[in-house]
């Protein structure tokens, strides 16, 4: 797996053994309760949620790591630039000629906490769920097989593509174009090495497409599959009611935002 | 789409063929018949027309080219003018020069991506298991089944896209120069795989095969045919023995195999007076080298000399005799 | 409905458009230059393959780039680059990829719908900050007393137009250079900048 563009990490968990649409639909949960629920610390309730269900799944610290390097930058940010900045709020510390406000901080907490939960629900689908198993699945419920196949080749052929522009980065470096010069100095540099990176892989997509059309792509008709998911009854429930969750969670927003 | 069991696989009526944009025919009034089974070399100079001839008869020309084609094309039974691209799928394979474009990238091991083919046919999951376990073994792959197609050599890659065009059993296959982009061992174990497949591909009759090649000492094993192309015509059509011995060989660009080289070369210098053609095997090479008249030999009969390994090129080859 | 309304080619197009758009978007990260550069596969998809490709090409490079758990901050933006792709198509059908100023044009107003389109989304989901150098330029506007989001447009209406018309001069260079024979392939062959003489007679 790591050919492809994926975090994904193979453990022998159950959340690992469920069916992609059931994690599909956690995670779809976890998404919607983490921007819904009200702040400034619903979206932390969610991300806690994250982590039990990422302990589950035997990913927890990866998805912890991950998760605060994304987010921690974000955090800094935010908390500096709306704590500092917020017009008309209550100053709670004073630094120097600044103040930090009160509303400005819980701002920032709630965006973090925001940020927390997003960030978190993409990082458990990626890290328990292969993206083939995960995009097959969905095909074979009536997803267009076109958008499988661009999804899946995308996630294959991008790593290779970064392999090669990093090997134009690299000499790059070597000749010290990355300290040197202004930075109109070093996009012309990096044009002439980067548009025939881009060039090549456009004339190689002809021969892409005639093999594809040599293996039956656009072939209409009843098409089969190697590949057989497991699933049950019993997560065929589950997804219904972690829908049903997601419906309850935004009209319990609603409600409470109007209120 | 009519199909009429006529014998050649492949059947070419004075066909002319020009790509949009561009004034020359790539394909000048060729006609040619190719029966099934047989397995048919193309040779000829880089813009003599090969690629041209090879998506023609794998359908892509006129249908993915587009541009202007006259006369008759039928392969596999298909007129293909007027059928669809999908309708060849399976029917016809094709297989090109680079092993990285002809991976789906849709699939992430090698037996997923051998069904590919299969899956868009709408063959039943048992038969797929059957016919790709099968495929697998003739190609050598059975020990990577599981690992991802990125992840084999360029040699592998090349058997795999070999192999899941075959999978299909399409009664033509065609390949582009597929060893053009392979070291000297890919390209042993690609011509042995597609040997393999094409003749015991798990399909009832035998594969005819088109193929486009620089090779020429492979295809003087393994074709039964072997058709040299120049500007976008035929020029030469026999057996491999026949044209690739012909002295005519250079005038289209191609260059002798190193055993008609080196046999040349003996006689050029008196050293072989036999009257029977230039070998192009190393099997005709020895044959014919054995068969000189001895009395003439300075140096004495050949088995009489230490057997080693052929050189590589035509002058060491000579110096064992 | 997907692959009635795509062509092979486009198909066989768009996961090279992406990669394209990850793989220079790094390096431009890599290299610390204040600038994206990462919608440069979205605007060739939107110019040689029209605008619904475009569209789908634009969406599925920002949700793959954060799904595959990569880049996840990029994903609630996946709209916004739909509609980057979608614009480039409806200006390349539109045949203003034929004069380059026009395509120029085409690529400062794609930037201006981009800055406005982001702004609610970078306000909501991450509180108006990016983590990056630009940062800077919402805390000066904040500090002169500009709104979240009007700090959240600021930051994008400097940016953005600049960014998008780099990125429409570099697919107009490339498309410029792509073979006659590729171009004239491509759906919208007849509208793209350079020679696309496209004979397709029959006289078999």
């Amino acid at each position: 797996m790591t050919d492809a563009f994926s975090l994904y990490a193979a453990r022998p968990s159950g959340l690992h053994r469920l069916n992609p649409l059931t994690t599909l639909a956690l995670v779809g949960f976890c998404l919607v309760a983490g921007l819904a629920l009200p702040g400034p610390w619903g979206p932390y309730a969610v991300f806690l949620l994250v982590l039990l269900l990422a302990a589950w799944g035997q990913v927890l610290p990866d998805l912890l790591r991950d998760a605060l390097k994304i987010a921690l930058p974000f955090a800094v940010s935010v908390f500096l630039i709306q704590g500092l900045f917020w017009t008309g709020g209550t100053p709670v510390v004073g630094l120097g000629p600044l103040s930090l406000k009160r509303e400005g901080l819980l701002f920032a907490a709630q965006s973090t906490g925001h940020i927390l939960a997003v960030v978190g629900s993409f990082l458990l689908l990626s890290l328990t769920t292969r993206p083939d198993a995960l995009m097959r699945t969905l095909d074979q419920r009536g997803l267009p097989k076109a958008l499988t196949y661009v999804v899946l080749a995308t996630i294959q052929i991008a790593p290779r593509f970064q392999a090669k522009a990093n090997t134009i980065l690299d000499a790059q470096r070597s000749r010290g174009l990355e300290t040197e010069g202004g930075v109109r100095q070093r996009v012309r540099a990096l044009l002439p090495l980067v548009v025939p990176l881009i060039l090549g892989s456009l004339i190689d997509i002809e021969e892409r497409a005639m093999s594809l059309e040599a293996r039956g792509f656009s072939r209409t008709g009843e098409k089969t599959s190697l590949l057989v998911l497991p699933d049950s009854a019993a997560q065929r429930i589950a997804r219904w009611l972690l829908l049903v969750g997601m419906v309850a969670v935004v009209a319990a927003a609603l409600t409470l935002g109007s209120r | 789409m009519t199909s009429t069991p006529d014998l050649a696989a492949v059947s070419l009526q004075r066909l002319t063929y020009t790509y949009p944009a561009t004034d020359r025919p790539a394909l000048d009034d060729i006609t040619l018949d190719i029966p099934a089974g047989q397995f048919c070399a193309v040779v000829g100079r880089n813009g003599a027309g090969k690629s041209t001839l090879c998506y023609t008869v794998a359908g892509f020309v006129p249908h993915f080219y587009h541009g202007a084609l006259a006369g008759g094309l039928r392969v596999a039974g298909v007129d293909v003018p007027a059928a669809s691209l999908a309708a060849l799928a399976g029917r016809v394979g094709l297989v090109f020069a680079n092993p990285f474009n002809q991976i789906t990238g849709a699939r992430f091991t090698v037996r997923e991506e051998v069904a590919f083919g299969l899956e868009n046919l709408g063959v039943p999951r048992p038969e797929m298991s059957a016919r790709i376990d099968e495929v697998l073994a003739l190609a050598g792959l059975t020990g990577l089944a599981d690992r991802s197609p990125y992840a084999l050599s360029g040699g592998q890659q090349q058997r795999l896209a070999i192999a899941s065009v075959i999978v299909m059993r399409p009664q033509v296959l065609v390949l582009d120069e597929p060893t053009s982009q392979l070291d000297p061992v890919g390209t042993r174990e690609v011509f042995e795989a597609l040997h393999r497949l094409a003749r015991s591909g798990g399909a009832a009759a035998e594969t005819t095969v088109v193929l486009a090649e620089h090779k020429l000492e492979w295809i003087a094993v393994y074709a039964d045919r072997v058709i040299v192309l120049d500007r976008g015509r035929i020029v030469r059509d026999g057996p491999p023995a026949e044209v690739l011995a012909d002295p005519a060989l250079a005038d289209y660009g191609l260059t002798p195999t190193r055993y008609t080289a080196a046999a040349r070369l003996a006689a050029g210098r008196g050293l072989v007076f036999v009257d029977r053609p230039l070998p192009v095997t190393l099997e005709q090479a020895i044959t014919y080298f054995e068969d000189k008249r001895l009395s003439e030999n300075p140096l004495g009969p050949v088995s009489d000399r230490a057997p080693g390994s052929v050189g590589d090129r035509p002058e060491q080859f000579l110096d064992r005799f | 409905m997907f692959k009635r309304n795509f062509t092979t080619l486009t198909l066989a197009l768009i996961p090279v458009a992406i990669a394209i758009n990850i793989a220079i978007g790094q390096l431009i990260v890599l290299l610390k230059l204040p600038i994206y550069l990462d919608s440069i596969g979205t605007v060739l998809v939107g110019l040689l393959a029209g605008p619904l490709a475009g569209l789908v090409a634009g969406g599925l490079t920002n949700l793959i780039w954060g799904l595959s758990g990569l880049n996840p901050t990029y994903t609630p933006f996946f709209y916004v680059a739909a509609v980057i792709g979608l614009l480039a198509g409806v200006f390349g059908a539109l045949r203003w990829a034929k004069k380059i100023w026009l395509w120029l044009i085409g690529g400062l107003l794609t930037g201006v719908v981009a800055a406005i389109l982001s702004a609610p989304t970078s306000a909501i989901v991450f509180g108006g900050v990016t983590g990056a150098g630009t940062d800077l330029l919402v805390a000066a506007l904040r500090a002169s007393g500009a709104g979240i989001m009007q700090a959240t447009f600021g930051q994008g209406i400097v940016s953005d137009p600049i960014d998008k018309l780099v990125s429409f001069l570099i697919v107009w260079l490339i498309v410029l250079a792509l073979p006659v024979r590729l171009k004239a392939r491509f759906p919208q062959a007849d509208k793209l900048p350079g020679e696309t003489t496209v004979a397709d007679s029959w006289d078999a």
